[in-house]
């Protein structure tokens, strides 16, 4: 794959920082940029949040002829607006100093949308490489792409790939080189490169063939200055001459200029269009509040001559700017287009129709939930064998009461043996399941279909893609909810999806009430469990600030799934998840078996006596279960049967029908798995997960009180 | 001559290719329109629209997009249907 130079040893002490190029992929959602990722990076890869932000990060780095290359995948995106968190942190990121240039990853296939976003990012003067990906497609349509063309259009390099199968990926870096060495010269004292320098002692035959590329391409200047496109990007005569009094304006004002990044013909767009963070930053003094008063007059009164909207003006802009040009580079081969009904369109049809539409979207929770179960059923029996079997061992070699075997292998590795295989082998199968459905693009459909019914709830149709998810594991569902487009939703649909019964829950409440009182018993405990999300969502949706916002979302076609990328993402976020929770896992488990030890568990109960005992109506043993099914919640379930058999009794002997009925919905209810709270408040903050799960807490009692008490009273009449 | 049909998106017939006029939703929402292509003048298909009264999917500018039907109802569109006879 990639091609090292030699290096010379002096060459090599020196590398790592000061040869290291910084890139941001940035383009529209399924555009392949993920693809690209994954080929640039590997395994390298990491994901962490943006600072202070609940927007996924995934930076990964790869070195590639004697460079280090650091690559962020920026999210998805359309616009450079404020529309969602998304957006902002982009754009910030891009024009921050850690950015030497970016990979702009074009859809050949849907140029004039792409070329919108293009053209934005053409506003932050970064250094940049369009990189039209999905030509494969594009030419089976009989349509071409001119590259010398467009690279002449728009004083870029242009590169043709086929990420799917690695065409033109690794040009893109040696296009990287070529601009990154030039432009920032500073950054390489040791080899510093310019024209005279052309024999330069690190010069290496890989340098020579740039420079060929270089003197080919005159417009790509050496020492690079982000051309003037000014004849592409301009707007309309009124509207630039406003544009160009507001850039004069900024231009005299100290402040802005010190403590902005951005160019000036960006900020002065950016207020024409009311951008409210934009307006946060001129809002600081007199003199810059004054231009936020000339762009609104400016606004008004374009608005006022084009009876529109700014947005829309600057929107018709920009695509009549990408109208011009679009001609002038593509070569449509042959007028026919053979309009042919493909399988994936046939796929759609099905998946989006509105009868069997719904039958396979019940069939793939049914999927989701038998897949994830039958798996993580099977090897979390194999592990707990396993682990019987050591526990065995350890007992007749050390002592089963030393403390010591106690905290460590009863605590620690009971909590770690607790974590895989009653957590991590569910939670892996289901990422699987995620990357399928998301990759081949079903989860959308799902969106589109339940928009309605999720509009009772409060909330609009996407928030079902991380609820269906929660019926496999709550864990990756959470996660899930980062697709949700404004803080607002996605904190709403974070509580919402903790609020699904997942598949650990589905083995308490098929284990108990399923098998001694029967499916209708089960029905019923959903119905509840249902008509809470259903009360939480609207309570939600009236209490949390800002308003809500209605479905817009791309549909794009069904695809084979990538199973390379399919494949790493899973693996990183397994990793991730081993990672950041198993080890709370393990430490909780220490700390609860230092509890039995001290024999602070009893207090415990007896604390929890009001509410198991009295408020609920369970056997007083049952509280410190319910304690451990925090850790995870087929515990419960687990622990009552062993209890009852350590009493010689049955379960049906040990509890009533209606204490079956309690328990079970109350493990359903109560609080979100120990690992669910850690990616909630990883997703959004410590606060609002502890806050989530006193909720939920609260709730559970106050329903399983209600039935407990309820049915004490209606058979006292 | 104006025969053509003025109506809101979600009035028009599955497979309907008709002009956008003008969008009335709010400002987020239209800018995230705008920014999608949906502006007047704009040609886009109605491709189908969800059960249940549910959301709606058009064809803009050669991909598909799902739009709520509260926002499709403020997307105000001509259809030339009945020019063309």
């Amino acid at each position: 794959m990639s091609c090292h130079l030699p290096k010379t040893p002096k060459q090599k002490s020196e590398n790592n920082y000061k040869n290291s190029i910084n890139i941001a992929l940035a383009g529209n959602p399924n555009v392949g940029k993920s693809v690209i990722f994954n080929q640039l990076t590997g395994l390298s890869q990491t994901i962490g949040n943006w600072p202070g932000k609940t927007v996924e990060k995934m930076e990964g780095f790869l070195d590639f002829h004697g460079y280090h290359f650091n690559v962020v995948d920026l999210p998805g995106i359309y616009s450079l607006s404020t529309y969602s968190i998304e957006e902002i942190v982009s754009r910030e990121y891009i024009v921050s100093e850690d950015v030497d240039l970016i990979i702009n990853v074009i859809d050949a296939t849907n140029l004039e949308r792409n070329l919108f976003f293009t053209f934005q990012l053409l506003e932050l003067n970064v250094p940049m490489i369009l990189a039209i990906n999905q030509m494969d497609l594009l030419r089976k349509r009989h349509i071409d792409i001119n590259f010398e063309k467009l690279e002449k259009i728009f004083k870029l390099p242009a590169l043709p790939l086929v990420a799917i199968h690695g065409v033109g990926v690794h040009q893109l870096l040696e296009e990287a080189i070529e601009m990154v060495v030039y432009h920032h010269p500073h950054l390489h004292h040791g080899q510093r490169i310019n024209k005279r320098s052309k024999h330069h002692s690190h010069e290496h035959s890989h340098r020579e063939r740039v420079h060929k590329k270089m003197t080919s391409r005159p417009y790509l200047k050496y020492e690079f200055q982000f051309p003037d496109l000014s004849n592409i990007i301009s707007f309309g005569k009124e509207v630039e001459l406003k544009i160009e009094e507001i850039v004069d304006n900024i231009r005299d004002n100290q402040y802005i200029r010190a403590n902005s990044y951005y160019p000036l013909r960006f900020l002065a767009i950016k207020l024409l269009e009311n951008d409210d963070e934009i307006i946060k930053l001129f809002l600081h003094d007199g003199s810059s509040s004054k231009i936020i008063q000339k762009a609104n007059t400016f606004r008004n009164e374009l608005e006022e001559i084009h009876g529109e909207d700014i947005s829309t003006i600057i929107s018709s802009e920009i695509y009549n700017n990408i109208n011009k040009i679009i001609q002038q580079f593509l070569i449509i081969k042959s007028g026919k287009q053979a309009k042919r009904i493909s399988i994936a369109d046939r796929i759609d049809h099905l998946t989006t129709h509105s009868l069997f539409g719904y039958v396979i979207l019940i069939l793939v929770i049914f999927g989701i939930y038998i897949f994830t179960f039958s798996i993580g059923d099977f090897l979390g029996g194999i592990l707990d064998n396993w682990y019987g079997f050591w526990t065995e061992g350890v007992y007749s070699l050390i002592g089963e009461n030393s403390i010591f075997v106690k905290i460590f292998w009863d605590g620690g590795m009971g909590g770690l043996i607790g974590a895989i295989g009653g957590v991590l082998v569910y939670v892996i199968p289901f990422f699987l399941i995620i990357e399928i459905l998301q990759d081949s693009g079903y989860l959308p459909r799902a969106a589109f279909l339940m928009d309605r019914i999720m509009h009772s709830i409060g909330v609009h149709g996407k928030t079902i893609i991380p609820m269906i998810l929660g019926f496999g594991c709550n864990v990756p569902a959470c996660a899930g909810c980062r697709i949700m487009e404004t803080e607002r939703e996605k904190k709403i649909s974070i509580v919402l999806t903790s609020l699904i019964p997942c598949a650990a829950t589905m083995t308490v409440v098929m284990g108990l009430v399923g098998r001694y009182l029967g499916l209708g018993w089960v029905v019923f405990l959903f119905v509840i469990n249902f008509s809470v999300i259903l009360i939480i969502g609207r309570i939600l949706n009236k209490i949390m600030p800002g308003e809500c916002t209605e479905l817009i979302m791309e549909m794009h076609e069904y695809r084979v799934p990538n199973y390379s990328v399919i494949a790493k993402q899973t693996w990183l976020r397994s990793k991730e998840f081993i990672f950041r929770a198993l080890p709370v896992i393990v430490i909780l488990g220490i700390f609860l078996e230092i509890l039995v030890i001290f024999n602070a568990l009893e207090p415990v109960n007896l604390i929890l006596y009001p509410i198991s005992v009295f408020w609920l109506g369970l056997p007083v043993a049952t509280g410190i279960f319910l304690i451990y099914g925090i850790l995870r919640k087929e515990l419960t379930l687990v622990l009552l049967a062993l209890f009852a058999e350590n009493l010689g009794l049955t379960l049906l002997e040990l509890l009533t029908p209606i204490q079956m009925i309690v328990f079970s919905l109350v493990t359903m209810l109560y609080v979100p798995c120990f690992a669910t709270i850690i990616i909630i408040a990883k997703q959004t903050n410590w606060k609002y997960a502890l806050k989530i799960s006193a909720m939920e807490i609260a709730i559970a009692l106050l329903i399983g009180g209600i039935i407990n008490w309820g049915f004490i009273f209606f058979s006292s009449l | 001559m104006e025969t053509s049909l003025v109506k809101c998106l979600t009035e028009c017939e599955k497979g309907e290719i008709v002009t956008v006029i003008s969008v009335n939703a709010g400002y987020k929402a239209k800018m995230r329109l705008a920014n999608l292509g949906i502006i007047p003048g704009v040609k886009i298909k109605k491709k189908k629209s969800a059960p249940l009264k549910g959301p709606i999917e058009i064809v803009v500018k050669g991909s598909s997009l799902v739009i709520g039907r509260g926002i499709a109802s403020k997307i105000i569109v001509r259809c030339k249907k009945e020019c063309e006879f």
